[in-house]
């Protein structure tokens, strides 16, 4: 079986290799043979790495410990649910699991597209098949999962406790689900420059793409916060480590390309910049591998081999060199019909928000690799911490959380006073009565209080401008069909999916946005240390140590949990159990903590440590409104749903626009 | 045309160059020193009173607790034959054990003494990576065993809210 999954990785490799340049050479020399034969590689690619991946599974389900790879991240007594997900829980499964997502991407790609645009897709195919022989590289030759022990371990070291944890189980594939999406517009993208196809045909087949993967990179961000939020155990959700900002990075960039692909297919403009983000989404998800892979930047966790930092990084240098020097080469054609007209439309409000997003990015980016540029310049690492990025990214994320608020209302081309007046009217008068009524009752001490006032003004005024839409377009067509108000806002949302599942989505932002502002500036925290019957007070909580338990859950795992009281106006409010848990064969123990959520605030407790009199450290922290992020992501989660449903009505009035055009400037048809 | 085009220019230089100002400021108000113990002893100035992060690996045996005082912990970091003491206020991570890396963030004293204010321990994939490295780390950690005793009450059903 390992023969067979070792056997098909390297016949991935052979074919993926011989598909590419096959690929390419039918689309240059306008060989069908060539063509014909190339275009089986994809579905060969794809099932020899499902072969070899169902091997992996295999294994770690059979415990085969004769595969270092899986004595190193399983036992016996492991749930099956967690050997399943130990596929990906180390370096080498995780690249195969990489591969595995992106040769099925490409063959539903594959599928989607084979019979359109011959100019196109063999070059998309081509490049696709190119990212899959750079994976396939190196797991054959340098992290092979099937790499053998040659006397087999009775038992396998076991996976790390903190792994042990159902965010272990949907975080990372929903990150790398997020990652390797984006592969498919960046594979188009370029395939448009070779072919100097350049219209927006590639935009248009990607669409749906980017906003996939944009929505599986936004979860994945978030699941990342709340599994540091209830396994890490150390009261927040965001830490600006390496490794977070690797996936912050391709998000940001993302969005400024999500909005900015907008302007292209409607006005025609933005079309080297376009290329020019696709291509920086694609790095960045590539450098945010090579962070996580490296070990070159201090973080607390990577995967710490350094070879394979090497190969990330001339990979990287390879594109960017190619890419770059691609759009160089296409500039003419690149030229843009149209041009901005006004500051005050809505081209412009996106043209802002794309450096506002860039801008974040970049200096997310900057404070990442600072230790390393430091350090080669002057000879001193130096780091920037959090303060550094929320000393930065805080007011240039205010700055884009009011152009959440005019981008989508603002009118196209040039916005007249009048009508001006007429969106803005309402949203901004919400914003003001905002400020005042919340000036007296919010505290103004310090620099993060004022910012978070501002975040709460700025979030009425997005929010009103956003229900103030919704709220048009339903009476307009209460007016019109005589619906019912729910009847008409659905049926006008259904209609207008891109549309009003965009605004859900922004309104899932400023929840996110009030969430972290809430939990940044009003949090606080005590650490005690109490012997039983003993009791504290925190904002209004007293909390009473009760007792210590100790349960014997499992054979491997043992669980001292910590029983408190917690009252409120002098009556009990709720009981908290945080707790230790102790496993077998691992010498730390997991802390477990306990969280009373509710949508004004979270009580989080955490059994920091406990002695053989049975006192025990209790470290309990208050975090307001930490709930609302994450009913922001749910509503994110529910608007791109809505955006990403295929669309029958805008498919017909894409067409009845392409055909329109036609008759005014005759050409071949192209499809 | 040509107007617009420099009008527009203008606008996002004067975006650009705000974020670039926050970016500058921003370094120079919140960069620390990044040492491993022996760079920092091997240093000629010295950095009494300046902030920093320090890396090193915690000396076997050297964890010691205030009696009175849980909390206080006081401990030695080393790497490569260089040594530093340091006083940390707080909760220790799980994984802040023996032989653990660990990366401080505090002022060093002029006793020589490092007060931090933070500590970081390595995450499980890259401990992971050391083990695989051979670097395994005995470690000491007290086994729940011990402290099954008779005074300690059995489990109870536990409902348990976590989000």
């Amino acid at each position: 079986m390992n023969d067979i999954g070792e056997f098909t990785l390297l016949l991935a490799l052979a074919t993926a290799l011989y598909g590419c340049v096959a690929y390419v050479m039918s689309a240059r020399g306008n060989r069908i043979d060539l063509y014909l034969s190339a275009d089986k590689t994809p579905i060969i690619v794809w099932a020899c790495v499902v072969i070899s991946s169902i091997c992996l599974w295999k294994a770690f389900l059979t415990d085969d410990f004769s595969l270092q790879y899986v004595w190193a991240y399983s036992n016996r007594e492991l749930d099956t649910f967690y050997k399943i997900s130990s596929f990906w829980g180390g370096q080498k499964g995780s690249l195969l699991f990489w591969t595995l997502l992106l040769s099925t991407y490409m063959l539903v790609v594959y599928f989607q597209n084979r019979k359109k645009n011959l100019r196109v897709v063999p070059y998309a195919m081509a490049i696709m098949l190119l990212i899959v022989v750079f994976f396939l590289f190196l797991i054959n030759f340098s992290t092979n999962p099937f790499e053998r022990i040659p006397l087999p371990p009775e038992d396998g070291r076991g996976l790390n406790p903190l792994l042990q944890n159902y965010w272990m189980v949907i975080h990372p594939p929903t990150l790398y689900l997020g990652y390797v999406g984006f592969t498919v517009p960046f594979a188009f993208a370029v395939a448009a420059l070779i072919s100097k196809d350049l219209d927006d045909g590639w935009i248009r087949m990607t669409r749906k793409w980017t906003l996939l993967s944009w929505f599986f990179l936004c979860m994945g961000n978030l699941f990342g916060a709340s599994w540091a939020y209830v396994e890490l155990g150390w009261g927040g959700y965001w830490a600006w480590d390496p490794v977070e900002n690797a996936a912050f990075m391709p998000l940001l960039v993302a969005t400024a390309y999500l909005h900015s692909v907008m302007i292209q297919e409607k006005k025609d403009m933005m079309k080297v910049w376009n290329m020019s983000l696709v291509l920086l989404t694609f790095v960045m998800t590539i450098f945010g591998t090579f962070i996580t892979r490296s070990g070159l930047i201090q973080s607390v966790h990577t995967f710490d081999e350094a070879t394979l930092g090497y190969y990330f990084l001339a990979f990287l240098f390879v594109i960017i060199i190619a890419c770059g020097g691609l759009i160089i080469a296409r500039l003419p054609l690149l030229k843009s019909t149209n041009e901005l007209d006004s500051f005050l439309s809505r081209e412009s409000s996106f043209l802002f928000n794309n450096l506002v997003l860039l801008g974040i990015a970049f200096a997310t980016f900057w404070g990442t690799i600072f230790p390393i540029i430091s350090e080669a310049v002057r000879g001193v690492k130096i780091t920037v911490g959090p303060p550094f990025y929320n000393q930065v990214n805080v007011p240039i994320g205010l700055a884009l959380l009011a152009l959440i608020g005019i981008g989508p209302v603002i009118a196209w081309r040039r916005a007249t006073f009048s009508n001006l007046k007429k969106n803005f009217l309402k949203p901004v008068s919400a914003g003001i009565v905002a400020a005042v009524v919340l000036f007296p009752v919010i505290p103004l001490g310090n620099r993060t209080e004022i910012y978070t006032y501002i975040t709460f003004v700025l979030c009425v005024f997005v929010l009103t401008s956003m229900f103030t839409e919704f709220y048009k377009g339903t009476v307009s067509r209460m007016g019109l069909h005589d619906e019912s108000a729910v009847g008409a806002l659905a049926t006008m949302t259904w209609r207008n999916k891109r549309r009003y599942g965009g605004y859900i989505v922004h309104i899932g932002v400023v929840l996110i946005f009030a969430g972290i502002a809430g939990s940044q500036a009003y949090g606080t925290h005590t650490e005690k240390h109490l012997q039983i019957g003993e009791s504290f007070e925190i904002r209004g909580y007293t909390i009473t140590y009760e007792k210590l338990i100790a349960v014997e859950a499992t054979n491997v795992k043992t669980r001292i949990i910590a029983q408190l009281a917690v009252e409120r106006d002098g009556k009990r409010y709720w009981t908290g159990h945080p707790e230790k848990e102790f496993y077998k064969g691992q010498n730390q123990p997991v802390s477990e903590v306990d969280v009373l959520s509710t949508w004004k605030e979270d009580l989080y407790m955490i059994l920091a440590d406990f002695r053989e009199d049975e006192s025990a450290t209790i470290k309990v922290y208050v975090n307001p409104m930490v709930s609302w992020m994450w009913t922001g992501g749910w509503i994110i989660a529910f608007g791109s749903m809505i955006s990403m449903w295929p669309d029958r009505l805008e498919q017909r009035r894409r067409l009845d626009r392409v055909r329109r055009q036609e008759q005014l400037f005759p050409s071949p048809a192209q499809e | 045309m040509k107007q617009k085009k420099v009008k527009f220019l203008v606008g996002s230089l004067l975006i650009v160059s705000a974020i670039g100002y926050l970016i500058t400021i921003g370094i120079s108000n919140t960069s620390q020193y990044f040492f491993t113990v022996d760079e920092l002893m091997s240093q000629k100035v010295s950095f009494a009173g300046t902030g920093m992060k320090v890396k090193g690996n915690v000396v076997n045996g050297s964890i010691q607790r205030d009696p009175d005082d849980y909390l206080n912990v006081n401990f030695l970091i080393e790497e490569k034959n260089a040594s530093l003491k340091v006083s940390y206020q707080g909760v220790t991570p799980d994984m802040f054990i023996d032989g653990g890396e660990v990366v401080v963030e505090g002022t060093l004293g002029k006793d020589g003494v490092f007060h931090a204010n933070t500590l970081l321990t390595s995450c499980p994939s890259k401990y992971e990576a050391e083990k695989e490295a051979g670097k395994m780390h005995p470690g000491k950690f007290p086994e729940a065993d011990k402290y099954r005793e008779p005074g300690l009450n059995k489990a109870e059903a536990l409902p348990k809210t976590t989000i």
